[in-house]
């Protein structure tokens, strides 16, 4: 009965943890969590998980008449109510957090990480360095012809990351792709901390991951705006406007003046890499 | 500093803490997976008879062996659980726990690859170097001490087993059946204790605000100690933390190494999870002990210019 009992908990955790996984692949969601290099293995492992319940019930040497020398030593908890604990523990957590999770940070994140306001603050980036001046056979390539190869939406505008802002702030040649050309962005709102007394300004947010969702880095670039927005905190927003890299304390920065910001929904990818 | 140091969101806690259980089970079921394989498997004294019978270079070889079997520090555990039961020494274990999440190829790479334009290959070879350097050390101290001191009491009896179920004679599926079981039963009980250390990482990692540690950077050894600090309480993986040290702009160069030489050997998650294995006592001399001798170490190689 007890051999039949955790074989069956067992068997259920392992479907729930299944479920959970191959559920936030198939939705769609894993993309709110983890970097795409994950997806593939948090799927893989939920069909194992799934499987591997299977297969608790149905494979022999785990079923009722197996026996008694074929049923493992395991440590843990002997009690039937130390066992329930621990299958609470199992669950319970992952379930709560499934149902609960917002499947975004908030604002409070955003205080607690600060916000990253220039290339050389996120992870991965390599300092700029002037290139070589062209050999014979090379020609210098030009702003209009790099910029031709950025994405445009339907109405011309370049289609723009924060982080490719932040790098064009950094980088002269990328700096003259975009450099008073109209763009247009998605990210979150967040009104500025500084050099905002007018309240005519805010940062727009995005997340900027490595590994997952627990180490990301808040992304912000400076949206310049007629009159004071009116938005909650960490909202999506997309914004329409001119791309400007005015010097603020001796170094470029990134700053949009907006021609719209009108709320959006989630973009389907809501990190930056 | 802006805004208080301690900010709790239960919506930011259990966003991270479910990408942290996201990203970490893949790592947890493939080590549990290998465990019910070894435990079936692997026969039993093949590594003894295999290892070198002299004490200090079977350490010095388990500590390398993550170059050919790189296991992050998530998926170990359970690795070396049954690699002991087939009579892998305690030492060795140890070396190889500890330093395999970090002595491995893809660590390297990643390290080389996050330290660009900042003398990646000196941090890349001090960073395994170190790893291994400690690894060496701590596997060495446990040497000497009583296994019964070190172990939990169900997995020294575990360490005294022969296979669990199957046996070398048995029918293929049976042994199959039997390593899936080993493998559930590995799963479950690690992932108790990953689901706990993810919970307080989870919440320390949301809710203090990280401009806390940045007046601590003009100091060597007060920047060792809080980056040291900082990687228990992140619980990041071996494989991506490089990327997370090398923005640390501000630190002198020895802080970042002893965040990337301590954090996949000791962080809020493994100090659960190492409890599923070790006496709760041997894991705080460890942490304790791992803390003293990366500080020491790093701070030391300060001299160098680092």
């Amino acid at each position: 009965m007890t051999a039949t009992f955790h074989r069956y908990i067992s068997a259920g955790i392992l479907l729930i943890w299944g479920g959970v996984l191959t559920g936030f692949y198939f939705s769609g969601k894993i993309g709110s969590y983890l970097h795409p290099s994950f997806h593939l293995w948090t799927v893989l492992s939920g069909l194992t998980l799934l499987l591997m319940a299977v297969g608790m019930v149905m494979l022999p040497g785990t079923v009722n008449n197996a026996p008694q020398e074929s049923v493992p030593q395991t440590p843990g908890p002997r009690s039937r109510l130390g066992k329930i604990f621990a299958a609470l523990i199992l669950i319970a957590p992952l379930l709560m957090a499934t149902i609960v999770s917002p499947h975004q940070f908030g604002a409070a994140l955003v205080a607690n990480r600060g916000l990253a306001t220039g290339i050389g603050d996120l992870p991965g980036y390599t300092p700029y360095v002037e290139p070589a001046l062209p050999g014979e056979e090379g020609e210098p390539s030009t702003a209009q012809e790099a910029s031709d190869f950025l994405p445009r939406t339907e109405e011309g505008l370049i289609k723009a990351q924060s982080v490719d802002l932040l790098y064009a702030a950094e980088e002269p040649t990328m700096r003259a792709d975009f450099e008073d050309q109209d763009v247009e962005l998605i990210g979150q709102y967040m009104p500025a901390r500084a050099n905002n007394a007018a309240g005519d300004r805010f940062d727009l947010v995005r997340m900027y991951v490595m590994c997952c969702a627990a180490d990301a880095r808040p992304v912000g670039v400076t949206i310049q705006t007629a009159q004071p927005q009116n938005l909650a905190e960490m909202s999506w927003v997309q914004v329409k406007g001119r791309a400007t890299f005015p010097l603020v304390a001796g170094r470029r920065v990134p700053v949009i003046i907006a021609s719209s910001v009108t709320p959006t929904e989630a973009p389907p990818e809501s990190f930056v890499y | 500093m802006d805004g208080p140091w301690f900010t709790f969101s239960f919506g930011d806690f259990s966003y991270a803490f479910l990408s942290v259980l996201l990203e970490g089970v893949p790592f947890i079921l493939l080590g549990t997976l290998m465990a019910g394989l070894i435990d079936q498997f692997l026969p039993s004294r093949l590594m003894v008879r295999y290892l070198p019978r002299n004490p200090f270079l079977g350490v010095c070889l388990s500590g390398a062996m993550g170059m050919v079997f790189p296991m992050c520090e998530c998926g170990v555990v359970p690795v070396i659980r049954r690699l002991m039961a087939k009579g892998l020494p305690l030492s060795n274990a140890i070396a190889y726990m500890l330093a395999a999440p970090i002595v491995n190829p893809i660590v390297a790479l990643s390290t080389y690859a996050a330290f660009r334009g900042q003398n990646a290959a000196e941090f890349t070879c001090l960073r395994l170097g170190v790893g291994y350097l400690v690894a060496v050390l701590a596997a060495m101290a446990v040497h000497h001490l009583p296994i019964a001191s070190v172990m939990k009491k169900g997995i020294l009896g575990l360490t005294n087993s022969e296979p669990t179920g199957g046996g070398t004679g048995a029918p293929l599926l049976r042994r199959l059946a039997a390593a899936l079981r080993v493998a559930v039963a590995d799963f479950l009980d690690v992932m108790i204790y990953f689901i706990l250390g993810a919970a307080i990482a989870s919440v320390f990692s949301t809710a203090i605000n990280q401009e806390v540690i940045l007046p601590l950077a003009l100091n060597t050894w007060l920047a060792t100690i809080s980056l040291m600090g900082f990687a228990g309480i992140l619980s990041l993986c071996s494989t991506s933390d490089a990327f997370i040290a090398a923005t640390f702009i501000a630190f002198p160069g020895v802080a970042k190494l002893a965040f990337m030489v301590f954090g996949p050997m000791m962080d809020l998650k493994l100090l659960f999870i190492y409890s599923s294995v070790f006496k709760k006592r041997f894991v705080a001399g460890l942490a304790l002990g791992l803390f003293v001798l990366i500080a020491l170490i790093c701070v030391r190689l300060s001299v160098l210019g680092i």
